[in-house]
């Protein structure tokens, strides 16, 4: 496989949501280092983004009583404004010019992941999502104090339940499994120490406020990870994310979500020291710089809401205006991933999980419904002659198998035949 | 069709393996689309397995509700004796499970005590991992159901997990189980499909996950192609589960249906040795008790009108169903109105064949290791005897060489 192809590939799909029609072939003209460059700086304005206008999200107040006329329109706010909330987050992802934010963004939201279904408001899950796009390459400290001060991630993982009498073990558990240090770095002891930290904060569930409450606090020392002190919230943080399983930890997940998810990370992947002074952009350089984005080993598997936004950035098409966004989000779902509801705290899988013969149908399905929204651009503009080969540009796809181009080239002259084909070819699929 | 595949397909339409009563009937020319060309042979094992994801406290599910200690250590969420469904002297089911009593007093429950495995990790994803994959002491990438996928002649039809995404445990190392969704589905045609069938080859210059991406394709034809029409008929309505509780720590939210679709194909003669369906929302940190009576119903409820389903059919005898989570949760209750993340916890085997009772020791409250129950039976003796009894295959490919049992089939 040509090597520059490969590592444009995955320079548009990895760090980004992928390329417009036109950005790879630019891009093969430029060259990697200009391409990376370019990938990895964020725009002081970036003019895409700035077009989606931010949705009205608020305060609903209490949920009223079950079978009262208030209810009613209570729900259909509620339905309403978490609509506008996923749609204007898809928006960002396909219209960015720059998608690292967004993507970062999306990394975080996998990593913390918080959902609705338990929350069942959506002015906290807005509130999260600004709060990790505002971290989400900037300090890891910084991000991990602002996450257990957001209200969505403490209702989340039971905090306001937490007190000196009753420590719940549920946020500080996941805090070092799954959000600082990985599992298997502590101990179940710390488990039960950590818990008595993150006690006595409560959370208001409809706006996200989260206060703490010193009556509920213990403010007694614990021993945790060998060292015997009183925390609050925000040395926690410090303490945990400071400890170099914390820069293995996220090094590990960089890798696991942007370079392979099913071959294990070699000791020299240089996002760890990278991450010295818990800097993300400069890990996030770090591996967009590491030789295994030139390796073919480390292919990945683009996952649903992945797969749909590089179709709308290949399609120009606005997810928010397509027919309609009901049907938009039933097809995510069925694909098994919709913005703001993870499966569970573990976030999305990855892989081959995303690759049953039920998401195949389903995938098809949706790319058809895409596919009749779109008129085409990108594809028609090249001539049917040249059009097997110079789709792979449209596309980003480092290099079309000859399983795939047989397939294509009976369809040359059929445009959406040859759009559908090629965006549920298994080149377009998983990101090589 | 031939007269006797349609007869067949008649008496389906009248059973009880249709659908819920407010679904209407699938009509005689879905269900005949649905005709399969090698129904499984009649007398074959099925294997349904149940995850219950998140945790289930199995302290409320078979409760010790003679036991002093039951009461001192949770008081705020313990069973009073006279609300639970005693099943002998010591030990009774949770109120909501009255189904799963009933079928218990049919002799056609088997409850295995006090399983886990070896160290047991407390992280939700860790011990779901080492439950699917049957390696406690290891990190793999296989799933044990998937490795004896990977020991049988290929066949998408043989191990199906209802939902979209497929749980790690039929995953193989050469191939996988098939999921398949719940609802309708466009399958493509003419020319499309050609061209579909021609996208799904394994290419040489394939990755293997682009060789994945391929097969799961090619899957799709043949999946859809002898199960889709009996999918047709709209599926009952997902019964109403508490979102607000325990919902972090994954699975499905719609059991029964689920196991209507199951039922749907089983009957249908589908040449399936396994399958999979979850439930989750069982991670009770807090005000546990009407969550997961709530869950514990829909699991009671759907498992006892899935066995009333198979009666109409000649399967009844041939399905083994087997119930568990990935831990059980701490004695005592955290004083949020739930409880953490424990050990050790019940397993349910139910069938026909099933030898109804209790197996394994039930662990001590007394006795606690580092304030959580003892695991008394490891699960691969579980899995050893499903894989010998009901997948009539030898266990090693599968769990290596393991030699303890359970005598409940």
């Amino acid at each position: 496989m040509n090597s520059q192809r490969l590592e444009t590939s995955r320079l548009f799909t990895r760090f980004g949501f992928g390329p417009r029609p036109g950005e790879y072939a630019q891009a093969l003209i430029d060259g990697v280092s200009t391409t990376r460059s370019k990938v990895l700086t964020v725009p002081t304005v970036d003019a895409g983004a700035a077009s989606v206008v931010k949705p009205e999200i608020t305060d609903l107040g209490k949920r009223p009583e079950p079978n009262t006329k208030e209810i009613v329109p209570f729900a259909i706010a509620m339905r309403f404004q978490t609509q506008q909330m996923i749609m204007w987050w898809l928006d960002r992802m396909a219209l960015s010019d720059n998608g690292l934010t967004e993507k970062m963004t999306w990394f975080w939201h996998g990593h913390w992941a918080t959902s609705i279904q338990k929350l069942n408001y959506p002015l906290p899950m807005y509130k999260q999502n600004e709060t990790l796009r505002t971290h989400c390459l900037g300090n890891f400290a910084s991000m991990t104090k602002a996450m257990l001060n957001d209200g969505a991630l403490q209702f989340w993982l039971d905090g306001q339940d937490s007190t000196v009498k009753a420590p719940n073990e549920n946020l500080g558990r996941e805090l070092m499994e799954l959000f600082t240090l990985g599992v298997g770095r502590y101990t179940e002891d710390d488990v039960k120490s950590i818990s008595r930290v993150l006690t006595g904060y409560q959370v208001n569930r409809n706006n996200g406020t989260v206060t703490i409450n010193q009556n509920r606090r213990d403010k007694n020392p614990v021993n945790l990870l060998g060292t015997t002190a009183v925390f609050t919230g925000d040395s926690l943080a410090d303490f945990l994310v400071a400890r170099d399983d914390s820069a293995k930890f996220v090094s590990e997940r960089l890798w696991y979500r942007f370079i392979s998810s099913t071959e294990d990370m070699p000791a020299t992947f240089s996002a760890k020291n990278a991450f010295a002074t818990r800097d993300i952009s400069a890990a996030v350089a770090a591996m967009a710089n590491d030789s295994a984005m030139r390796d073919e080993k480390y292919a990945m598997v683009k996952s649903p809401v992945e797969w749909f936004i590089g179709a709308c950035r290949a399609l120009e098409l606005t997810p928010s205006q397509l027919k309609t966004p009901n049907q938009l989000t039933n097809y995510l779902e069925k694909l098994g991933q919709v913005p703001f509801s993870p499966p569970n705290v573990g976030g999305w899988p990855a892989g081959e999980a995303w690759l049953s013969s039920a998401t195949a149908q389903y995938r098809i399905a949706f790319a058809t419904w895409l596919i009749k929204q779109s008129d085409l651009r990108g594809l028609k503009e090249i001539k049917p002659a040249s059009r097997v080969l110079k789709s792979a540009d449209w596309l980003g796809v480092a290099e079309w198998s000859p399983r795939t181009q047989s397939a294509l080239r009976s369809s040359v002259n059929d445009p959406s035949q040859f759009a559908l084909l090629a965006l549920c070819s298994p080149e377009y699929i998983v990101s090589a | 069709m031939d007269t006797v595949t349609r007869r067949k397909f008649l008496k389906l339409t009248t059973g009880a393996v249709a659908v819920g009563a407010a679904a209407p009937l699938l009509s005689i020319d879905q269900i005949a689309q649905a005709a399969i060309d090698r129904p499984l042979p009649a007398g074959t094992p099925i294997l349904v397995v149940v995850t219950l994801y998140g945790g289930n406290d199995g302290l409320n599910t078979v409760v010790p509700y003679t036991d002093p200690i039951y009461y001192s250590s949770r008081p705020e969420i313990s069973y009073k004796p006279d609300q639970v469904l005693p099943l002998d002297a010591e030990l009774a089911l949770n109120p909501a499970m009255k189904g799963m009593k009933a079928l218990w007093d049919q002799k056609k429950v088997a409850i295995v005590r006090g399983v886990g495995y070896p160290n047991p990790d407390h992280s939700h994803f860790s011990s779901m991992a080492k439950w699917q994959t049957a390696s406690p002491a290891k990190h793999i990438n296989t799933g044990w159901l998937g490795r004896w996928i990977d020991s049988q002649s290929e066949d998408p039809m043989l191990a199906i997990s209802l939902g979209s995404v497929l749980p790690p445990l039929l995953a193989g190392a050469k191939r996988s189980g098939s999921a398949l969704p719940l609802g309708g589905l466009v399958i493509p045609k003419g020319s499309l499909a050609t061209e579909c069938l021609q996208l799904s080859k394994v290419s040489k210059k394939d990755s293997k996950l682009m060789a994945a991406a391929a097969t799961s394709m090619r899957n799709l034809f043949s999946v859809s192609g002898n199960v889709q029409p009996v999918l047709k008929a709209p599926a009952p309505v997902a019964p109403d589960l508490p979102t607000t509780n325990g919902g972090n720590a994954g699975g499905d939210s719609n059991l029964a249906q689920q196991l209507d679709v199951v039922a749907k194909l089983i009957a249908a003669g589908s040449p399936t040795k396994v399958w999979s369906v979850s439930l989750g929302g069982f991670d009770t940190h807090a005000n546990e008790a009407n969550a997961q009576a709530a869950l514990l119903g829909v699991v009671s409820d759907s498992l006892s009108r899935f066995m009333g389903q198979l009666k109409a059919t000649t399967r009844s005898n041939d399905v083994t169903i087997m119930v568990y989570s990935e831990f059980g949760r701490r004695v005592v209750g955290n004083g949020s109105q739930g409880t953490d993340h424990g050990t050790s916890g019940p397993m349910f085997m139910i069938g026909n064949a099933v030898k109804g009772g209790f197996y394994g020791e039930q662990p001590s409250l007394k006795n606690l290791y580092k304030n959580d129950l003892a695991v008394t039976t490891d699960f691969r003796d579980v899995y050893a005897t499903v894989i010998e009894k009901v997948l009539k295959s030898p266990i090693e490919p599968t769990l290596g060489k393991w030699s303890g049992r359970i005598n409940f089939l």
